[in-house]
Protein backbone atom coordinates (compact mmCIF):
# COMPACT_ATOMS: atom_id res chain seq x y z
CA UNK A 1 0.00 0.00 0.00
CA UNK A 2 1.05 3.46 -0.61
CA UNK A 3 1.70 5.83 2.73
CA UNK A 4 0.00 8.75 2.86
CA UNK A 5 2.16 11.70 2.38
CA UNK A 6 0.73 14.30 5.39
CA UNK A 7 3.98 16.71 6.06
CA UNK A 8 6.74 16.57 3.35
CA UNK A 9 5.34 19.15 0.07
CA UNK A 10 6.83 17.36 -2.79
CA UNK A 11 8.36 19.34 -5.82
CA UNK A 12 7.55 19.41 -9.03
CA UNK A 13 10.45 16.82 -10.08
CA UNK A 14 9.17 14.46 -7.22
CA UNK A 15 5.45 14.79 -8.49
CA UNK A 16 6.65 13.75 -11.70
CA UNK A 17 8.62 10.98 -10.39
CA UNK A 18 6.09 9.56 -8.85
CA UNK A 19 3.43 9.74 -11.65
CA UNK A 20 5.76 7.82 -14.13
CA UNK A 21 6.59 5.74 -11.36
CA UNK A 22 2.37 5.35 -11.24
CA UNK A 23 2.20 4.33 -14.86
CA UNK A 24 4.56 2.15 -15.58
CA UNK A 25 2.75 0.29 -12.34
CA UNK A 26 -0.39 0.58 -14.40
CA UNK A 27 1.13 -0.34 -18.11
CA UNK A 28 4.01 -2.36 -16.98
CA UNK A 29 8.02 -1.88 -17.75
CA UNK A 30 8.16 -3.07 -20.88
CA UNK A 31 6.19 -0.54 -22.44
CA UNK A 32 7.65 2.38 -20.56
CA UNK A 33 10.98 1.30 -21.71
CA UNK A 34 9.97 2.32 -25.00
CA UNK A 35 8.46 5.79 -24.47
CA UNK A 36 9.70 8.92 -23.11
CA UNK A 37 7.69 10.13 -20.96
CA UNK A 38 7.58 13.91 -20.17
CA UNK A 39 5.31 16.33 -18.06
CA UNK A 40 4.18 17.25 -21.63
CA UNK A 41 3.02 13.76 -22.23
CA UNK A 42 -0.51 13.30 -22.87
CA UNK A 43 -2.26 9.76 -21.19
CA UNK A 44 -4.44 9.28 -23.82
CA UNK A 45 -2.37 10.18 -27.11
CA UNK A 46 1.02 10.01 -26.00
CA UNK A 47 1.08 6.98 -23.74
CA UNK A 48 -1.87 5.49 -25.23
CA UNK A 49 -3.15 4.76 -22.39
CA UNK A 50 -6.87 3.67 -22.26
CA UNK A 51 -9.87 4.55 -20.05
CA UNK A 52 -9.52 1.60 -17.78
CA UNK A 53 -6.10 2.26 -17.26
CA UNK A 54 -6.44 5.58 -16.48
CA UNK A 55 -9.18 4.74 -13.60
CA UNK A 56 -6.15 2.51 -12.12
CA UNK A 57 -3.83 5.72 -12.31
CA UNK A 58 -6.20 7.78 -10.42
CA UNK A 59 -6.62 5.30 -7.59
CA UNK A 60 -3.33 5.83 -7.24
CA UNK A 61 -2.68 9.10 -6.81
CA UNK A 62 -6.12 9.09 -4.53
CA UNK A 63 -4.28 6.18 -2.58
CA UNK A 64 -1.19 8.52 -2.60
CA UNK A 65 -2.40 11.79 -1.85
CA UNK A 66 -5.54 10.80 0.13
CA UNK A 67 -8.11 13.81 1.30
CA UNK A 68 -5.44 16.42 0.20
CA UNK A 69 -6.85 16.19 -3.24
CA UNK A 70 -10.01 15.66 -4.75
CA UNK A 71 -8.81 14.11 -7.54
CA UNK A 72 -12.25 12.53 -8.75
CA UNK A 73 -14.14 15.91 -8.77
CA UNK A 74 -10.94 17.71 -10.88
CA UNK A 75 -11.41 15.19 -13.38
CA UNK A 76 -14.89 14.97 -13.33
CA UNK A 77 -15.50 18.62 -14.37
CA UNK A 78 -13.32 18.26 -17.42
CA UNK A 79 -14.96 17.34 -20.80
CA UNK A 80 -14.27 14.22 -23.12
CA UNK A 81 -11.82 16.46 -25.18
CA UNK A 82 -10.22 17.95 -21.45
CA UNK A 83 -9.50 14.50 -20.87
CA UNK A 84 -7.93 13.05 -23.75
CA UNK A 85 -5.53 16.38 -24.05
CA UNK A 86 -4.90 15.71 -20.30
CA UNK A 87 -1.23 15.58 -19.71
CA UNK A 88 1.17 14.70 -16.64
CA UNK A 89 2.13 18.58 -16.11
CA UNK A 90 -1.82 19.47 -15.41
CA UNK A 91 -2.06 17.02 -12.85
CA UNK A 92 1.23 18.09 -10.88
CA UNK A 93 0.16 21.69 -11.70
CA UNK A 94 -3.13 20.64 -9.98
CA UNK A 95 -1.38 18.71 -7.09
CA UNK A 96 1.10 21.56 -6.47
CA UNK A 97 -1.69 24.11 -6.16
CA UNK A 98 -3.93 21.43 -3.05
CA UNK A 99 -0.60 21.62 -1.76
CA UNK A 100 0.18 25.30 -1.58
CA UNK A 101 -3.54 25.38 -0.34
CA UNK A 102 -3.00 23.71 2.62
CA UNK B 1 -7.32 -1.41 -6.83
CA UNK B 2 -10.59 -2.59 -5.22
CA UNK B 3 -10.83 -6.47 -6.15
CA UNK B 4 -13.27 -8.18 -4.48
CA UNK B 5 -14.60 -11.88 -4.51
CA UNK B 6 -17.37 -12.69 -5.74
CA UNK B 7 -18.27 -16.45 -6.05
CA UNK B 8 -15.10 -16.92 -5.65
CA UNK B 9 -13.99 -14.91 -8.53
CA UNK B 10 -12.17 -11.67 -8.46
CA UNK B 11 -14.69 -8.52 -9.40
CA UNK B 12 -13.38 -5.11 -10.31
CA UNK B 13 -15.41 -2.33 -8.28
CA UNK B 14 -15.16 1.36 -7.72
CA UNK B 15 -16.96 3.14 -4.90
CA UNK B 16 -18.03 6.45 -4.16
CA UNK B 17 -19.42 8.19 -1.91
CA UNK B 18 -20.00 5.33 0.67
CA UNK B 19 -21.86 7.55 3.73
CA UNK B 20 -25.00 8.01 1.30
CA UNK B 21 -28.32 7.26 2.56
CA UNK B 22 -29.07 5.22 -0.87
CA UNK B 23 -26.96 3.36 -3.39
CA UNK B 24 -26.92 4.15 -6.61
CA UNK B 25 -25.60 0.80 -9.25
CA UNK B 26 -23.86 1.31 -12.35
CA UNK B 27 -23.84 -1.25 -15.36
CA UNK B 28 -21.86 -1.34 -18.15
CA UNK B 29 -22.02 -2.42 -21.69
CA UNK B 30 -20.29 -5.59 -23.96
CA UNK B 31 -16.78 -4.45 -24.62
CA UNK B 32 -16.40 -1.88 -22.39
CA UNK B 33 -15.97 -1.39 -18.53
CA UNK B 34 -16.42 0.95 -15.96
CA UNK B 35 -14.49 3.58 -16.86
CA UNK B 36 -17.61 4.70 -19.03
CA UNK B 37 -18.96 5.48 -15.73
CA UNK B 38 -16.37 6.54 -13.65
CA UNK B 39 -15.04 10.22 -14.70
CA UNK B 40 -18.02 11.85 -15.17
CA UNK B 41 -20.74 9.99 -14.75
CA UNK B 42 -20.08 8.99 -11.23
CA UNK B 43 -19.06 11.84 -9.67
CA UNK B 44 -22.33 13.79 -10.37
CA UNK B 45 -24.50 10.96 -8.56
CA UNK B 46 -21.65 10.91 -6.00
CA UNK B 47 -22.89 14.33 -5.06
CA UNK B 48 -26.18 12.62 -3.08
CA UNK B 49 -25.64 8.80 -3.33
CA UNK B 50 -23.85 5.95 -2.87
CA UNK B 51 -22.47 4.75 -6.22
CA UNK B 52 -21.37 1.53 -7.04
CA UNK B 53 -19.34 0.86 -10.15
CA UNK B 54 -18.31 -2.80 -11.32
CA UNK B 55 -16.39 -5.24 -14.14
CA UNK B 56 -18.36 -7.48 -15.63
CA UNK B 57 -16.81 -10.47 -16.10
CA UNK B 58 -13.99 -10.70 -18.68
CA UNK B 59 -14.07 -6.76 -18.87
CA UNK B 60 -12.05 -4.29 -17.45
CA UNK B 61 -9.58 -5.47 -15.05
CA UNK B 62 -12.27 -8.61 -13.75
CA UNK B 63 -11.03 -12.12 -13.88
CA UNK B 64 -11.66 -13.87 -17.26
CA UNK B 65 -14.61 -16.45 -17.35
CA UNK B 66 -15.40 -19.22 -20.04
CA UNK B 67 -19.12 -19.09 -19.45
CA UNK B 68 -22.38 -17.46 -18.39
CA UNK B 69 -23.01 -14.82 -20.18
CA UNK B 70 -26.74 -15.03 -20.58
CA UNK B 71 -29.17 -12.61 -19.21
CA UNK B 72 -29.66 -14.98 -15.83
CA UNK B 73 -26.17 -15.59 -15.19
CA UNK B 74 -25.48 -12.08 -15.15
CA UNK B 75 -28.05 -11.18 -13.23
CA UNK B 76 -27.00 -14.04 -10.64
CA UNK B 77 -23.73 -12.22 -10.61
CA UNK B 78 -24.86 -8.64 -9.68
CA UNK B 79 -27.20 -10.20 -7.11
CA UNK B 80 -24.34 -12.01 -5.53
CA UNK B 81 -22.44 -8.58 -5.99
CA UNK B 82 -24.82 -6.78 -3.95
CA UNK B 83 -24.86 -9.40 -1.62
CA UNK B 84 -20.92 -9.62 -1.20
CA UNK B 85 -21.24 -5.49 -0.81
CA UNK B 86 -24.64 -5.67 1.58
CA UNK B 87 -26.38 -3.54 -0.52
CA UNK B 88 -30.56 -4.86 0.31
CA UNK B 89 -31.96 -2.22 -1.95
CA UNK B 90 -30.95 -0.17 -5.17
CA UNK B 91 -30.96 2.19 -8.08
CA UNK B 92 -30.13 0.50 -11.38
CA UNK B 93 -28.51 1.89 -14.26
CA UNK B 94 -27.19 -0.27 -17.09
CA UNK B 95 -26.16 1.24 -20.23
CA UNK B 96 -26.51 -0.74 -24.02
CA UNK B 97 -25.95 -4.99 -22.63
CA UNK B 98 -25.94 -3.32 -18.95
CA UNK B 99 -29.28 -2.08 -19.82
CA UNK B 100 -30.63 -5.78 -20.75
CA UNK B 101 -29.16 -6.80 -17.19
CA UNK B 102 -30.73 -3.99 -15.98
CA UNK B 103 -34.04 -4.87 -16.74
CA UNK B 104 -33.44 -8.72 -16.00
CA UNK B 105 -32.73 -7.96 -12.16
CA UNK B 106 -35.94 -6.10 -12.42
CA UNK B 107 -37.65 -9.13 -13.41
CA UNK B 108 -35.87 -11.38 -11.37
CA UNK B 109 -35.46 -9.66 -8.13
CA UNK B 110 -37.96 -6.39 -8.22
CA UNK B 111 -37.78 -6.37 -4.11
CA UNK B 112 -33.79 -5.65 -4.40
CA UNK B 113 -34.21 -2.74 -6.51
CA UNK B 114 -35.75 0.65 -6.09
CA UNK B 115 -36.09 2.69 -9.27
CA UNK B 116 -34.52 1.47 -12.99
CA UNK B 117 -32.75 3.31 -15.73
CA UNK B 118 -32.05 1.86 -18.82
CA UNK B 119 -29.79 3.55 -21.24
CA UNK B 120 -29.53 2.59 -24.76
CA UNK B 121 -30.39 -1.61 -24.06
CA UNK B 122 -30.38 -3.07 -27.74
CA UNK B 123 -33.39 -5.21 -28.60
CA UNK B 124 -31.17 -8.84 -28.58
CA UNK B 125 -33.58 -9.92 -31.82
CA UNK B 126 -32.12 -7.14 -33.83
CA UNK B 127 -29.96 -8.57 -36.76
CA UNK B 128 -27.30 -5.16 -36.22
CA UNK B 129 -26.78 -6.55 -33.08
CA UNK B 130 -26.43 -10.21 -33.74
CA UNK B 131 -24.34 -9.23 -36.47
CA UNK B 132 -21.61 -7.59 -34.69
CA UNK B 133 -21.16 -10.91 -32.94
CA UNK B 134 -21.27 -13.28 -35.44
CA UNK B 135 -18.86 -11.03 -37.97
CA UNK B 136 -16.11 -10.27 -35.49
CA UNK B 137 -12.65 -10.18 -37.16
CA UNK B 138 -9.54 -8.05 -36.85
CA UNK B 139 -10.91 -6.33 -39.35
CA UNK B 140 -14.10 -5.69 -38.16
CA UNK B 141 -12.35 -4.01 -34.77
CA UNK B 142 -9.91 -1.81 -37.07
CA UNK B 143 -13.15 -0.70 -39.47
CA UNK B 144 -15.39 -0.29 -36.20
CA UNK B 145 -12.38 2.10 -34.10
CA UNK B 146 -11.86 3.85 -37.66
CA UNK B 147 -15.53 4.46 -38.41
CA UNK B 148 -17.96 4.16 -35.14
CA UNK B 149 -16.07 5.67 -32.77
CA UNK B 150 -15.28 9.06 -33.80
CA UNK B 151 -18.75 9.93 -32.54
CA UNK B 152 -16.81 9.72 -29.01
CA UNK B 153 -13.63 11.35 -30.04
CA UNK B 154 -11.37 9.12 -28.82
CA UNK B 155 -9.02 7.19 -31.23
CA UNK B 156 -7.15 3.97 -30.00
CA UNK B 157 -3.45 3.78 -30.73
CA UNK B 158 -1.58 0.62 -31.37
CA UNK B 159 -1.02 -0.73 -27.68
CA UNK B 160 -4.95 -0.07 -26.98
CA UNK B 161 -5.81 -1.97 -30.12
CA UNK B 162 -3.84 -5.07 -29.10
CA UNK B 163 -5.40 -4.87 -25.74
CA UNK B 164 -8.91 -4.49 -27.05
CA UNK B 165 -8.04 -7.15 -30.13
CA UNK B 166 -6.72 -9.82 -27.03
CA UNK B 167 -10.27 -8.96 -25.40
CA UNK B 168 -12.64 -9.31 -28.22
CA UNK B 169 -10.78 -12.33 -28.99
CA UNK B 170 -11.20 -13.95 -26.06
CA UNK B 171 -14.60 -12.93 -25.70
CA UNK B 172 -15.48 -14.55 -29.06
CA UNK B 173 -13.69 -17.59 -29.59
CA UNK B 174 -13.01 -18.87 -26.27
CA UNK B 175 -16.47 -18.07 -24.15
CA UNK B 176 -19.65 -18.52 -25.02
CA UNK B 177 -20.58 -15.15 -25.02
CA UNK B 178 -21.53 -15.61 -28.72
CA UNK B 179 -23.99 -18.23 -27.94
CA UNK B 180 -25.35 -16.86 -24.94
CA UNK B 181 -26.35 -13.78 -26.57
CA UNK B 182 -27.98 -15.75 -29.74
CA UNK B 183 -30.20 -17.51 -27.11
CA UNK B 184 -31.34 -14.52 -25.42
CA UNK B 185 -33.38 -13.23 -29.30
CA UNK B 186 -36.29 -13.89 -27.65
CA UNK B 187 -35.84 -11.55 -24.59
CA UNK B 188 -38.47 -9.02 -25.33
CA UNK B 189 -40.87 -11.24 -26.53
CA UNK B 190 -40.62 -12.80 -22.57
CA UNK B 191 -43.90 -11.92 -20.70
CA UNK B 192 -41.85 -10.70 -17.78
CA UNK B 193 -41.64 -7.66 -19.14
CA UNK B 194 -44.88 -6.36 -19.32
CA UNK B 195 -44.94 -7.21 -15.35
CA UNK B 196 -41.83 -4.96 -14.26
CA UNK B 197 -43.82 -2.50 -11.87
CA UNK B 198 -40.96 -0.44 -11.12
CA UNK B 199 -40.88 3.62 -12.16
CA UNK B 200 -38.25 2.83 -15.21
CA UNK B 201 -36.62 5.96 -17.11
CA UNK B 202 -35.89 4.91 -20.56
CA UNK B 203 -32.69 7.03 -21.87
CA UNK B 204 -31.98 6.29 -25.93
CA UNK B 205 -30.10 8.27 -28.44
CA UNK B 206 -32.43 10.34 -30.37
CA UNK B 207 -30.44 9.25 -34.02
CA UNK B 208 -29.71 5.58 -32.10
CA UNK B 209 -30.08 2.29 -34.31
CA UNK B 210 -31.33 1.22 -30.79
CA UNK B 211 -34.55 3.90 -30.67
CA UNK B 212 -36.96 1.60 -31.51
CA UNK B 213 -35.79 -0.79 -28.95
CA UNK B 214 -36.60 1.67 -26.50
CA UNK B 215 -39.85 2.79 -28.42
CA UNK B 216 -40.93 -1.07 -27.66
CA UNK B 217 -39.75 -1.20 -23.69
CA UNK B 218 -42.01 2.41 -23.16
CA UNK B 219 -45.18 0.22 -24.88
CA UNK B 220 -43.68 -2.61 -22.14
CA UNK B 221 -43.11 -1.81 -18.90
CA UNK B 222 -46.19 0.05 -17.37
CA UNK B 223 -44.50 2.83 -15.31
CA UNK B 224 -41.96 3.88 -18.13
CA UNK B 225 -41.06 7.19 -19.67
CA UNK B 226 -38.91 7.16 -23.04
CA UNK B 227 -36.44 10.51 -23.59
CA UNK B 228 -35.01 10.52 -26.94
CA UNK B 229 -31.61 12.53 -26.47
CA UNK B 230 -29.80 14.45 -28.53
CA UNK B 231 -27.33 11.94 -29.94
CA UNK B 232 -26.63 8.37 -30.91
CA UNK B 233 -25.48 5.08 -29.04
CA UNK B 234 -22.83 6.45 -27.58
CA UNK B 235 -24.82 9.27 -25.78
CA UNK B 236 -23.45 8.44 -22.05
CA UNK B 237 -19.69 9.09 -23.96
CA UNK B 238 -21.00 12.17 -25.64
CA UNK B 239 -23.05 13.78 -23.01
CA UNK B 240 -22.20 12.35 -19.45
CA UNK B 241 -22.84 15.41 -17.56
CA UNK B 242 -26.40 15.82 -19.30
CA UNK B 243 -27.39 12.33 -18.48
CA UNK B 244 -25.67 12.13 -15.31
CA UNK B 245 -28.15 15.31 -13.99
CA UNK B 246 -30.86 13.44 -15.58
CA UNK B 247 -30.34 10.01 -13.95
CA UNK B 248 -29.52 11.81 -10.56
CA UNK B 249 -32.91 13.69 -10.51
CA UNK B 250 -35.18 10.90 -11.73
CA UNK B 251 -33.56 8.69 -8.62
CA UNK B 252 -34.06 11.50 -6.59
CA UNK B 253 -37.53 12.32 -6.76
Amino acid sequence: MDTIVKTSKLNNEEIFGLMKQFITEVIGEEFVEEMDITPQSSFTKDLEMDSIEIVSFSEKIKAHFGEQIDFTGWLSAMDLDQLINLNLEMIINYIQECQSSK
Amino acid sequence: MPVIKVNNRDVHIQELNKGAAETVLLVHGMFSNLSVYYFNIAPVLAAHFHVVMYDLKSHGMSERVLDGYDLNSMTDDLHALMDVLNLDKVHLAGYSFGGLIALKMAMRFPQRLRKLVIIEAPDPSDARTRGIIEEYSREFLEHYVANFTDTTKVKMGKRQMERNHRMYEYLFYQTSIKNDMILESGFFKETEINAVKKHTLLLYGASSNCLQAGKQLNKMIHKSDLIPLDGDHNIPIQEPVMIAEIVSGFFKN
